[in-house]
């Protein structure tokens, strides 16, 4: 099985492998012509200059998916061009795109986990409720810490909510609750 | 390989006939250079795989000691032997304590010492053995290399992982950590004990293992004989790689959630820390990403061990090649994506449960795969009882065990009653202990006389054997009942009704710790100098490419750069591969 | 084994020769090696960031008004001023790799004397930015001065809601831990720039300044994500 090709002597190896003389290249070499930098350069500094412009636009709830489009895009200038990935070996590319797969598993399953915690308690009505009242505030070791700035009750937010037999349960949100009364 | 000398004889038990004289020794590598520099400061990998193997066994002792301590407090279900023990201790130290005033602390003593027990076996012990001690031995000879890539970064990685341990100790000497291995906040942003330290210490070693994991993958890489393709590496290397690339892609993790603990408990910056306004399941999340991962880091190059002792030592070319070695593959990547069942009842939702549980049991496929392969080499083949194949076999027994409780405490309704109890003791130790160390050990028998060209006393080793078989399983077979029936792990005192079982696993932890000091005492015995009998270059009569060199080997491993032309699983005599492999 | 021959040198452009560590067979071998390593290394940089990054992402979530109102607190104009200057050290990078391509000596020198320049030039801007804060009360974690910073926000028009600390205490520790791999940069650069002084770079052996360079653009990306998430959005 692990034999079936023969190897034979007039053949380069390269990490081990048999190649042909033509698929052996050690190491990818590219010079980039110099007016490339200086676009890419500018490239980089209009989308900068964008993301700032854009920030003073309240654009609401696209505001952060429009910073992270843009960030990406100057990202990947740099990636391709800065970094040589367009000419480089194929397998760092592979290095690198797998390693934000694997950022990407990280992100999506805690994200996941936080943004689902409290949709079985709510739906069921028996488990524990994980929001503390926000009046009594958070069990501080310091005092005058804590929710001393906090504004008012935000208008969804049911003060009703009970402290979790757990002592250890989810901390003061008041912000979570009243993103978690939008969700719903 | 084609090794003629190999043909007149087929047994794996080692004969002395086999010593190669068809070319004059050469210095091995252990009198190529002399002196404390030419270790401290060598770029040799086999010099360094020879002191991880040291380092790793000195930590392996102490882990072990702590252990042995606390099954004796659990000799009985009220506390007695630690408050005797810190009566006593208290008294050497000229400040002498009541009993009652001892009893107290002893709870905090009993958290620190399987702390210890804990922390040292996983940073120090289980997760650096096998790949820095073997895989750094045998790697490069494996591929037919000079060296490993980056033999610079080898030896920092050696003196980092130092650092680290010094680190630990340090912790140890300043009064110990009692939160246990995982470092769970809220308790370890609040606890008095040393903290700081601990995680320093394993943040450095999570260095330690980055720089080896890059420095194997870029190796294999690289690094490889001509006509060594990736389908003719050894199925150790296979582990080895799969291995480097979860200690690099998962390590960073670790490092990030140690830097912010740390930062939590001098700063409060809340992340952590629910009295701040943190979220401690958070913690468990960031923590898990690195550490359920890491449980593959320690128990992938078991596989690869246990691959070479079953195919060698049974003389047959291993079944399913691609399989076992694809499987190494496919497991390290699905095991970054079932940390979760580490959290089934710490408040994580329950549908990220769900979905945890449901990804767990895909782990055990590749799992299988590989089990049910090395059976297969097992059939027909020319099995030689000797120590190496006998740990071979335990481990068979043992992992099995271990891998298929896994696959209970995967199940999400079964862990929210096993959690937490001895159940949960009794998998990891048979997946850690039964599995990795047992491989370990095994490892080290197998590649003894090619790491040090002595050959151990086989009667003696198989006592040992014996021993470390009847001992682990006699410790920990019964802690599933235990746990089953509801005992809780990590208390000091308990329920009366235990007691036997406790106290039969105690008993079992002193069988096993003797066979494991006899098993220490006899392989150093064999380094003796009066020990001068002949070791053959192949005792084994193994088809890889570590065999083809002298033991132990030169500087430069191999005199010519050797040109591979087959697998390293044809065996010369017995293998016929029509029959067994569809070929 | 790459054609040296296909690139264009320049007249006068310096080639010395590559030194070739024992255990490799080829120059070609040997800095493939470095460069995968180099790669594998990045990796593990966006990974450790990434934790940090998901940290901010997870506080914004449960404190959404919190962040909102605490990044107010941040110079916009001094995170954009660092954006640019460190783009700007980015592409200088670029250039000192594409000058030991063509065996400009010179070049080399001159462009990673500029990209530590940049570097310099940067944390002076972080370290205005962190005494500036400091000034305010607006320290990390439990040592957050509440009334110092709500009266530096009302100064200037802002309501600090919920746990500012969080936000803060983020912001250090992500700018921080990143700070710190510009002080790295800065030490790799200056080592890199000593030896090409020697000039011991060129066409056949730049790997250092290459590998050296990759490690410059993630810093440099790091940032590149840092600046709109702290600074810019809302």
């Amino acid at each position: 099985m692990v034999d079936a090709h023969k190897i034979e002597d007039d053949l380069v190896f390269l990490n081990g492998e048999a190649l042909g003389p033509e698929e052996a290249v050690e190491i990818q070499e590219h010079v980039s012509p110099l007016s490339l930098y200086y676009k890419v350069l500018s490239a980089l500094f209009v989308l900068t200059g964008l993301t700032y412009a854009v920030s003073y636009l309240d654009l609401g709830e696209l505001g952060l998916p429009v910073a992270m489009f843009v960030a990406v895009i100057k990202v990947s200038l740099v990636c391709t061009y800065f970094m040589h990935l367009k000419h480089d070996d194929r397998y760092h590319v592979f290095v690198f795109l797998s390693t934000l797969l694997f950022v990407g598993i990280f992100f999506t399953f805690i994200l996941f986990d936080l943004s689902s915690r409290d949709r079985l308690s709510d739906e069921q009505g028996t488990f524990f409720q994980q929001r503390m009242d926000p009046d009594k505030g958070m069990p501080s070791r310091q005092p005058g810490f804590g929710p001393g700035l906090t504004p008012a009750l935000p208008p969804g937010a049911a003060p009703a909510a009970t402290v979790a037999p757990e002592a250890t349960a989810e901390p003061a949100a008041e912000d979570k609750a009243e993103h978690d009364a939008g969700a719903h | 390989m084609a090794n003629d000398k190999e043909k007149s004889k087929s047994e794996g038990e080692p004969t002395e006939s086999k010593v190669d004289t068809s070319r004059p020794r050469e210095p091995s590598f252990y009198e190529a250079q002399k002196g404390w520099k030419s270790w401290a400061f060598t770029l040799d990998h086999k010099r360094l795989g020879v002191m991880y193997l040291l380092s790793t066994m000195i930590f392996f002792f102490i882990a072990g000691m702590s252990a042995i301590l606390f099954r004796t407090e659990l000799l009985t279900p009220q506390g007695d032997f630690l408050p005797w023990l810190n009566q006593q201790l208290a008294g050497m130290m000229g400040q002498p304590i009541s009993i009652e005033e001892a009893a107290a602390q002893s709870g905090t003593t009993y958290n620190k010492l399987f702390t210890v027990h804990g922390a040292v076996m996983v940073f120090l012990v289980i997760i650096p053995s096998v790949p820095g001690a073997l895989g750094n031995f045998l790697l490069p000879l494996m591929l037919g290399a000079k060296d490993v890539a980056f033999p610079r970064l080898n030896l920092a990685s050696f003196w980092i992982y130092s650092l680290g341990a010094i680190f630990f100790l340090y912790t140890l000497f300043m009064g110990g950590l009692d939160t246990g291995w995982t470092f769970y906040t809220p308790y370890s942003t609040n606890t008095g004990t040393a903290v700081i330290s601990a995680t320093a210490g394993a943040f450095i070693l999570g260095f330690s293992s980055i720089l080896t994991g890059i420095n194997f993958m870029v190796t294999i890489h690289k690094m490889r004989a001509p006509g060594m393709t990736w389908y003719r590496m050894p199925l150790f290397v296979w582990a080895i790689y799969a291995t480097a690339v979860i200690q690099v892609l998962a390590t960073p993790v670790l490092a990030i959630t140690l830097l912010l603990l740390m930062v939590e408990r001098t700063l409060g910056i809340g992340i952590f820390d629910p009295a701040m306004g943190g979220d401690p399941v958070l913690f468990q999340h960031f923590f898990w990403f690195y550490s359920h991962p890491a449980v593959y880091i320690m128990i992938l190059p078991g596989f690869g061990i246990e691959s070479e002792l079953i195919a060698v030592h049974s003389r047959k070319h291993i079944f399913g090649y691609k399989a076992i070695a694809l499987s190494s593959v496919a497991i390290a990547i699905i095991s970054f994506v079932v940390w979760g069942h580490h959290m089934f009842v710490s408040g994580q939702s329950e549908l990220a449960g769900i979905v945890f549980s449901f990804l767990t049991f895909a782990v055990a496929v590749p799992t299988a795969i590989k089990v049910f392969s090395w059976v297969a080499t097992l059939y027909k083949g020319s099995i030689a009882f000797n120590t190496p194949m006998l740990y071979g076999l335990m481990f068979l027994f043992t992992f099995t065990i271990g891998g298929l409780t896994g696959v209970f405490l995967g199940t999400l309704s079964v862990d929210v009653h096993l959690h937490d109890t001895y159940f949960v003791v009794a998998h990891f130790h048979y997946v850690m202990m039964g599995g990795t160390i047992i491989a370990f050990i095994g490892g080290i028998h197998h590649w003894w006389p090619k790491m040090f060209g002595k050959m151990y006393h086989e009667g003696s080793a198989k006592i040992g054997a014996l021993l470390v078989f009847v001992g682990f399983n006699t410790t920990f077979f019964n802690q599933f009942v235990m746990g089953g029936q509801g005992m809780p792990r990590r208390y000091y005192t308990y329920v009366p009704q235990f007691q036997e079982q406790h106290v039969l696993s105690t008993i079992g932890a002193y069988i096993l710790a003797v066979g494991l000091l006899w098993t220490a005492t006899y392989l150093l015995y064999s380094l003796r100098k009066s020990n001068d009998a002949p070791v053959a270059d192949n005792p084994w009569g193994g088809a890889s490419l570590e065999w083809q060199t002298q033991s132990p080997p030169i500087e430069h491993n191999f005199h010519d750069t050797p040109r591979v032309t087959t697998g390293p699983y044809n065996f010369p005599q017995i293998d016929r591969t029509g029959e067994v492999d569809g070929h | 084994m790459s054609s040296h021959d296909a690139k264009a040198m320049r007249p006068g452009a310096i080639d010395p020769p590559m030194p070739l560590a024992h255990h490799f067979d080829t120059p070609g071998q040997q800095a493939g090696s470095a460069k995968f390593g180099m790669w594998v290394f990045l990796a593990t940089e966006i990974l450790m960031f990434s934790g940090l990054f998901l940290a901010y992402f997870v506080v914004r979530m449960l404190y959404p008004e919190m962040v909102l109102s605490s990044h107010e607190l941040l110079d916009k104009t001094m995170g954009g001023v660092n954006t640019v200057v460190l783009l700007t050290s980015s592409f200088t990078m670029a250039m000192a790799v594409r000058a030991a391509q063509l065996g400009d000596q010179k070049g080399v020198v001159r462009n990673i004397i500029l990209t530590i320049l940049f570097a310099f030039v940067f944390m002076g801007v972080k370290y205005v930015e962190y005494t500036g804060k400091f000034a305010h009360g607006i320290f990390p974690g439990k040592y957050f001065d509440y009334v110092a910073a709500g009266e530096y926000a009302r100064e200037h028009g802002h309501v600090l809601a919920g746990k500012p600390h969080i936000f803060f205490g983020l912001y250090f520790v992500m700018t921080g831990l990143h700070g710190v791999h510009v002080l790295a940069g800065i030490g790799v650069l200056t080592w890199v720039l000593l030896r090409a002084r020697k000039g011991e770079f060129g066409p056949r052996y730049y790997a250092p300044v290459e590998n050296v360079g990759l490690y410059w653009h993630i810093v440099d990306l790091v940032w590149i994500f840092l600046f709109p998430l702290l600074y810019l959005v809302r």
